[in-house]
């Protein structure tokens, strides 16, 4: 298990090193971030040289690459074109994202499992039709446009009845936020209901529908009969030899949605206005901040490979033949 | 004059000129100013306004090449003071709450003369005087001379109109302050607008000091109170403003990552006033919905316009140019495009001024109606013969085959796109054939244009009320010093000394003569062609009071101030 795991872990490292190049190669080369200011002939020469020389633009591009790689091994990614420290934006932005991402992934994983349980032991009756529509509804739907449908349908209909803000379509708290604990803790609440059931909406469905047919399989399968002719509780035997089982395909799926719920959230973040990852990464790619880019590939992979262990480790938890083999 | 770029646009014209009272009555001859009261009849004890920004920023210096953008501008209208400031009738007139008098005391060398309101302090109570005046003429002055600190250049958006001063005097304990030209600067009330605190400045650093929004003291009606970057910004009234303090106590300005989704938040309560930097007739009439909210469209100082490149051997012929002007419905242009959001919008007559500013002429009216035959009739002068619907050339590299240019605009752009189709039917009935390629904004305005990697372009310039900022775009484009932004390749010795003797002007209605001259001149050799102007759409809660659009850079809260709660 630990070898396995040590050459996942070398291939990972390979993995993120040539993407980092491709993604630098393609920024780099994709335009000059420094083309409005060098349009401008009221600006010093002296200014943009200065500005160009701070951002190693007059480099080649391996010395670039390797001077970005090398800072970045040191925890130094460098400055932004705003000639701001990367590394403190990085990780403003990480945790709002990961506040996000992390609430809608567990909130969106009990949802998936318990519906898809719940389809499979209620095959063919009315809550497994319901889900499987609700299920193929969502995932039919464009992440913004469930965003923007959120906003326009469940958010202004409720405050308007209301009387007055709660649930809130842009940011991640009112700018003026003041009194007690509980008035922020609802104001917080109020922003992120929304962003995260988007998100929610979004990544259960696969989930769930995988999670049913996992636990039909299960379920007939040799050993659940057994346990059921063993005369073993029904309780016991779906939760300890169905479900455990049921789990592992499943595991599999999240892990390497990861990728895809940090992709969703980037839609997510723009239609609420949330600063988190996404729109600090749309912004380096529309300024062509080659740093800011690469810190945020850099990271984004991180968590893929991180999400990949996790996976590899849990498959050892839900099944000991891993475990031990 | 700096080009300040919001949303892919490009602008011409002055630094940002921040707004400051929009008290009148005083003429930059000199007049004194009114008596004040303590306070407005609207001051509000509480209450506050939440204002929707779209641009980010990393720092607060307006003034550096980094920071200069639309949005932070609008902030700085309410945090540091200006001599003069745009109004929404696009006229310039002094802050007659910072000035007790400004005056041209002489023409030869040109020299003005800014008596400070003695009481005017920084909120940390260090008096705004002299010293702020000298030390901004430093730092923009583009001068090796001076370095901000650690021994760096100074990093400046532009250096135009400081880069002409000899000498900033201060006398009457800093209060009066003397600014003499080396050579005379027509735009002259662009300058010191907004002033940056000396005191601050030369001890954190002009150019990434105040990227700590803390270092960012006021000088005007508000200060920062709370600040997360690119999230909120909270301004509370400044305690120790010198004169008619605003009537607002608290305002908040929120980002929003996209244009569309102001109108939702203006609908659930969290935004205030609106104004979208891409305006869009799906945007204004979802706006428009919203209730209780008032709303304003009106036409910017933002103007789109064709470029030909006269590189191209065939743009290089007049008649080329002429016919394809001739050949161009603006009119139907307008109607299928902008003219739904912004009604009487007509083909622009004028390159230098928009018909809302003072001194617009119509220099356009020969081109005012579409004539095909005029342009059929321009392109057979040449000697060439139209088969099979397009004309072809007898020279070139294109000799006996269609004549056919590409036009190139910025990708993403709804309203261009289809414009560039219009084009392409129209030109086809004169028989000019024309491919469409467009490319990313910085594509084409980092590479395609300043290289001469395009036939035909369009795009949008974005004016000030100082006419001085197209000199760059006109004048002859072998003087590549100066005119940096003529990608068009045009050169003529008249327009060239027409654009520099206004700028240079004392007078500025002889500024304004000089470029209207020019405009006509470009017009009669059809060196871009004008379409329209752009309209700015404005969107507020109809319980804030005292909002009067701004179409310059000064933005909506140019008179913040005087906005007030009903």
């Amino acid at each position: 298990m630990l070898s396995y795991l040590l050459r996942r872990l070398a291939a990972s490292v390979v993995i993120l090193l040539l993407s980092s190049m491709m993604v630098f190669l393609m920024v780099a080369k994709s335009g000059d971030p420094l083309a409005t200011l060098r349009l401008n002939p009221h600006i010093p020469k002296a200014v943009i040289a200065a500005r160009s020389a701070q951002l190693h633009l007059n480099d080649p591009l391996p010395k670039r690459y390797w001077i970005w790689i090398s800072n970045a091994i040191h925890g130094n990614f460098g400055l932004t074109i705003g000639n701001q420290p990367v590394a403190p934006q990085l990780w403003s932005h990480m945790v709002v994202t990961l506040e996000m991402v992390l609430i809608a992934t567990a909130i969106a994983i009990v949802l998936a499992i318990t519906i898809g349980v719940l389809s499979a032991i209620r095959q063919g009756r009315t809550f497994d039709t319901g889900a499987a529509f609700t299920n193929y509804l969502f995932i039919s739907i464009p992440v913004f446009v469930l965003g923007l449908v959120l906003k326009e349908f469940v958010a202004i209909p409720i405050n308007s009845a209301i009387g007055h803000t709660v649930l809130y379509t842009i940011g991640q708290q009112s700018p003026n936020l003041s009194g007690g604990f509980f008035s922020r803790f609802g104001n917080y609440a109020g922003h992120a209901v929304l962003p995260i059931l988007t998100l929610i909406l979004v990544v259960y469905p696969s989930w769930s529908i995988y999670q049913r047919s996992s636990m039909l399989e299960a379920l007939d399968s040799d050993y659940v009969r057994l346990a059921r002719a063993k005369g073993l509780r029904p309780s016991r035997v779906l939760i300890r030899h169905t479900l455990r089982n049921a789990l592992i395909p499943v595991t599999t799926v999240i892990a390497l949605d990861f990728a895809a719920i940090l992709g969703g959230a980037i839609l997510v973040e723009q239609v609420f206005s949330w600063q988190g990852m996404g729109t600090w990464f749309l912004g380096g790619i529309t300024n062509l901040d080659v740093n800011t880019v690469q810190a945020y590939l850099l990271v984004t992979a991180f968590f893929i490979v991180l999400f990949n262990f996790i996976a590899d480790i849990l498959y050892g938890v839900l099944d000991p033949r891993i475990r031990y083999g | 004059m700096a080009l300040m770029s919001r949303g892919g646009r490009l602008r011409t014209g002055a630094t940002v000129v921040a707004a400051v009272a929009a008290a009148a009555g005083m003429a930059a001859g000199g007049t004194a100013v009114a008596a004040r009261t303590p306070h407005s009849t609207h001051f509000a004890k509480t209450g506050s306004v939440t204002v929707a920004l779209d641009e980010t920023f990393p720092g607060f210096n307006v003034l550096t090449s980094t920071d200069n953008n639309y949005d932070l501008a609008q902030v700085i209208n309410a945090l540091w003071p200006s001599t003069f400031i745009t109004t929404n009738k696009l006229t310039v007139v002094p802050n007659t709450q910072l000035l007790e008098s400004v005056k041209q005391v002489s023409k030869n060398p040109q020299t003005i003369v800014y008596n400070l309101n003695p009481k005017a302090v920084w909120s940390d109570g260090v008096p705004i005087n002299a010293t702020d005046f000298i030390y901004n003429w430093h730092a923009q002055s583009g001068s090796s001379k001076w370095k901000d600190k650690g021994g760096k250049p100074y990093d400046d958006a532009s250096t135009s109109g400081y880069n002409q001063i000899a000498s900033v005097t201060g006398s009457n304990g800093g209060h009066t302050v003397t600014v003499k030209f080396k050579t005379p600067f027509a735009d002259w009330k662009s300058l010191f607008s907004p002033i940056v605190p000396a005191h601050i400045a030369q001890k954190v650093g002009w150019n990434t000091g105040f990227n700590n929004w803390r270092n960012v003291i006021s000088g005007a009606w508000y200060e920062i109170s709370k600040y997360k970057q690119n999230q909120f910004l909270v301004l509370k009234r400044n305690p120790k403003y010198y004169s008619t303090p605003a009537n607002i106590p608290t305002i908040n300005f929120s980002w929003v990552s996209t244009d569309d989704s102001e109108p939702t938040g203006l609908q659930s309560g969290e935004l205030d006033v609106i104004a979208p930097a891409s305006v869009s007739q799906s945007l204004v009439l979802q706006a428009n919905r919203v209730k209780n909210t008032d709303h304003a469209v009106i036409p910017g100082l933002e103007f789109e316009h064709f470029d030909f490149n006269e590189a191209n051997p065939y743009l290089a012929k007049v008649q080329v140019r002429q016919a394809i002007a001739y050949g161009t419905d603006r009119a139907q242009m307008i109607a299928d495009t902008v003219g739904s959001m912004l009604k009487g919008t007509k083909p622009l007559g004028n390159r230098m001024l928009m018909p809302n500013q003072p001194g617009y002429v119509n220099n356009g009216k020969a081109y005012a109606n579409p004539n095909p035959n005029k342009a059929k009739a321009l392109l057979e002068s040449l000697g060439w013969k139209m088969v099979g619907g397009y004309f072809e050339p007898n020279y070139g590299p294109e000799a006996g085959q269609p004549l056919t240019f590409t036009i190139s605009s910025t990708t993403g752009n709804p309203i261009r796109q289809e414009t560039e189709q219009l084009f392409q039917a129209q030109m086809a009935q004169i028989g000019i054939k024309i491919n469409i390629q467009n490319y990313d904004a910085s594509t084409l305005f980092g590479t395609n244009l300043p290289t001469g990697q395009y036939d035909i372009t369009e795009f949008a310039w974005v004016q000030t009320a100082f006419v001085s900022g197209n000199e760059s775009i006109y004048c002859s484009y072998t003087l590549s010093q100066l005119c940096g932004a003529n990608w068009v390749h045009y050169a003529n010795a008249t327009v060239t000394k027409l654009v520099i003797a206004g700028a240079s002007a004392v007078n500025p209605q002889a500024e304004i003569n000089d470029y209207n001259r020019a405009d006509a001149i470009l017009w009669k050799d059809m060196v871009t062609l004008p379409l329209y102007q752009k309209p700015q759409y404005y969107a507020w809660t109809n319980k804030l009071g005292g909002i009067l659009p701004n179409a310059s850079s000064s933005g909506i809260t140019w008179n913040i101030n005087d906005w007030y709660l009903k």
